[in-house]
């Protein structure tokens, strides 16, 4: 069997009382695009810190493509890209230069980096800005250019941290387009944290659920589905009364009945029947515009997840 | 280690020169008087004997140190201001390249202003005091200052300048406690003297009086170049990725 790209064991970090990471053990596949799913604080941007080596762990050991993290950091370094909290862009320099600085970081000859920079910055749409300061760029341009400078160099991993933070909701799709596509022609594994679902459901592969340092959950995002709170079954329409919901709850197979958002949502076991459900919603006075039923979203997961935690 | 180190000159250089010509607070235009001020008005008040002899050299090298001043403090300091430390420690950058490479771009700027200084100043000189022939520096001393005035002195203000940025929140915080720490030392060398032991002041004395121009700028320069390498020690020993990063 392949080793991992990224394996984890009982990986922890303190800082004086907070502990920012608690036993973490997850291995991420070669390959892959994982997701590191957590609210703002909940230890992954210390995770990444870690991975590349960039500080200690307090206890435990982490290995990222075959390199001890607290011994071989230069070499991770050296076999990685990273997109950090914030985009680490020269605003002074432009575009071609931020991107030619790293190229040469990297030691890529000069065809190879000129010719890569024009691919990137083409595919992105930024290649004839190329030669503005990148001060004078919108934020989602400058998060385009932010995503491929750890690309540049084709690493075998990537760590992108929040990629889409803080843009509006078109940029942002855009560029998760962008980015889809980049790791799909690159085949690199990408280590991508967010609290953004739709985008790890886009994205991933695999997700890891993680708060107050502490892992919750691991595999696919269909997996974590799967693991929530059954089928979830949303009913539209009107004539939703306690009585008919203390009714629909005493009926077999319903977990859950509540109104939320004037919604009906069912929560059933696995099995369950929803027909015999509407008739009752119907014999009670209730009226049935639009039934829609399936797993729970990602973020259902997520918040249920959250919850169980607090 | 030396494409690395390079690689960050190379950056440093192009960013020193963007931020200079950007010229949005005026910043583009004080080379230029520094240059004006050192290379055109001093010089025709000095006249040719004082501006082409050691002493004339004096004020130059001073200035490429002033000059050092003001682009160190944004070596570490601004890269962590505007959130581009920890993307560059996340390289495969070593620190030594990281370190030297800043330190050397910042030497290179002063060094070039105040080339820049002298050889503007040795024209305007030539010119006012035009006789049929190039008036140039005529002693050792001189020769000497020139050579090694500007990087050995150049050098030691960027080590210590970037030994306050490493760990500076702010640039405005680095160029604050830059300037506190070269006034003490100014003021220090100038009233602690007359704190030394007689015997002390005597044998300095002694040597000023007895040495040529040439023993003492050599002198001078041994004794900067040493303290030139125990600041840059002292930047390697406190150099530390994790402390950067969590700073």
């Amino acid at each position: 069997m392949a080793e991992p790209a990224i394996r984890a064991l009982g990986l922890t970090r303190t800082f004086a009382t907070l502990r920012a990471l608690d036993d973490l053990n997850i291995e991420v596949p070669i390959g892959s695009v994982f997701g590191f799913l957590g609210p703002n604080g909940a230890g992954k941007t210390t995770t990444i810190r870690l991975l590349l080596g960039l500080i200690e762990p307090t206890s435990g050991s982490a290995q990222v493509l075959g390199f001890d993290t607290r011994t071989q950091g230069a070499e991770i370094r050296a076999r990685t890209g990273a997109l950090l909290e914030h985009s680490g862009l020269y605003e002074r320099l432009s575009a071609e230069d931020n991107l030619r600085f790293y190229g040469r970081v990297a030691h890529m000859p000069k065809a190879q980096l000129d010719q890569r920079i024009q691919e990137l910055l083409t595919h992105l749409g930024l290649w004839d800005r190329r030669k503005e300061a990148v001060v004078k760029w919108s934020r989602g341009m400058k998060q385009k250019l932010a995503i491929a400078r750890p690309l540049l160099h084709r690493p075998g991993l990537v760590f992108l941290d929040e990629p889409t933070a803080g843009l509006d909701p078109v940029a942002a799709a855009s560029l998760r387009e962008d980015l889809a596509a980049l790791a799909a022609r690159q085949g690199a594994t990408i280590f991508l944290t967010t609290h953004n679902m739709a985008e790890a459901e886009k994205l991933c592969s695999l997700v890891a659920v993680i708060r107050q340092g502490k892992l919750l959950a691991v595999g696919s995002p269909g997996d974590l589905r799967s693991r929530g709170e059954g089928q979830r079954t949303e009913i539209a329409g009107r004539g939703f009364s306690d009585v008919m919901l203390a009714a629909l709850r005493q009926q077999a197979g319903v977990s859950q009945a509540f109104v939320e958002n004037g919604r009906l949502i069912l929560v059933l076991e696995d099995g369950a029947g929803v027909a015999p459900l509407i008739s009752l919603i119907v014999r009670e006075g209730g009226e049935v515009q639009e039934v829609r039923s399936g797993q729970g979203s990602l973020e259902d997961v997520f918040l249920t997840l959250m919850e169980e935690e607090k | 280690m030396n494409a690395d180190f390079v690689t960050v000159l190379w950056k440093e250089w192009k960013e020193i020169v963007m931020e200079r010509s950007a010229g949005s607070n005026g910043s583009s235009l004080r080379p230029l008087i520094l240059i004006a001020v050192f290379g055109i008005f001093f010089p025709v008040r000095m006249g040719p004997e004082r501006f082409f002899s050691a002493a004339g050299l004096l004020a130059p090298t001073f200035f490429s140190a002033i000059v050092i001043t003001a682009v160190i403090a944004d070596s570490f300091a601004g890269e962590r201001e505007r959130h581009t430390l920890e993307t560059l420690l996340a390289s495969r950058l070593s620190d030594r390249s990281i370190l030297l490479g800043k330190i050397a771009a910042c030497m290179a700027y002063g060094w070039l202003i105040s080339i820049a200084c002298i050889l503007a100043g040795a024209i305007t000189v030539n010119i006012v005091n035009w006789h049929g022939q190039i008036l140039l520096y005529h002693d050792s001393a001189s020769w000497l200052l020139l050579l090694l005035g500007p990087p050995l002195l150049g050098g030691a203000v960027a080590t210590a300048g970037v030994l306050v940025s490493l760990h500076a929140t702010t640039v405005r915080q680095a160029q604050q406690t830059l300037s506190v720490g070269f006034a003490v030392v100014l003021i220090g060398t100038i009233f602690g003297s007359s704190m030394l032991p007689k015997d002390w002041q005597e044998w300095f004395a002694r040597i000023l009086f007895t040495w040529s121009q040439a023993e003492l700028v050599l002198a001078a320069a041994v004794v900067i170049l040493a303290i030139d390498f125990a600041l840059l020690a002292a930047g390697m020993a406190r150099f530390q990725r994790a402390r950067l990063v969590l700073d």
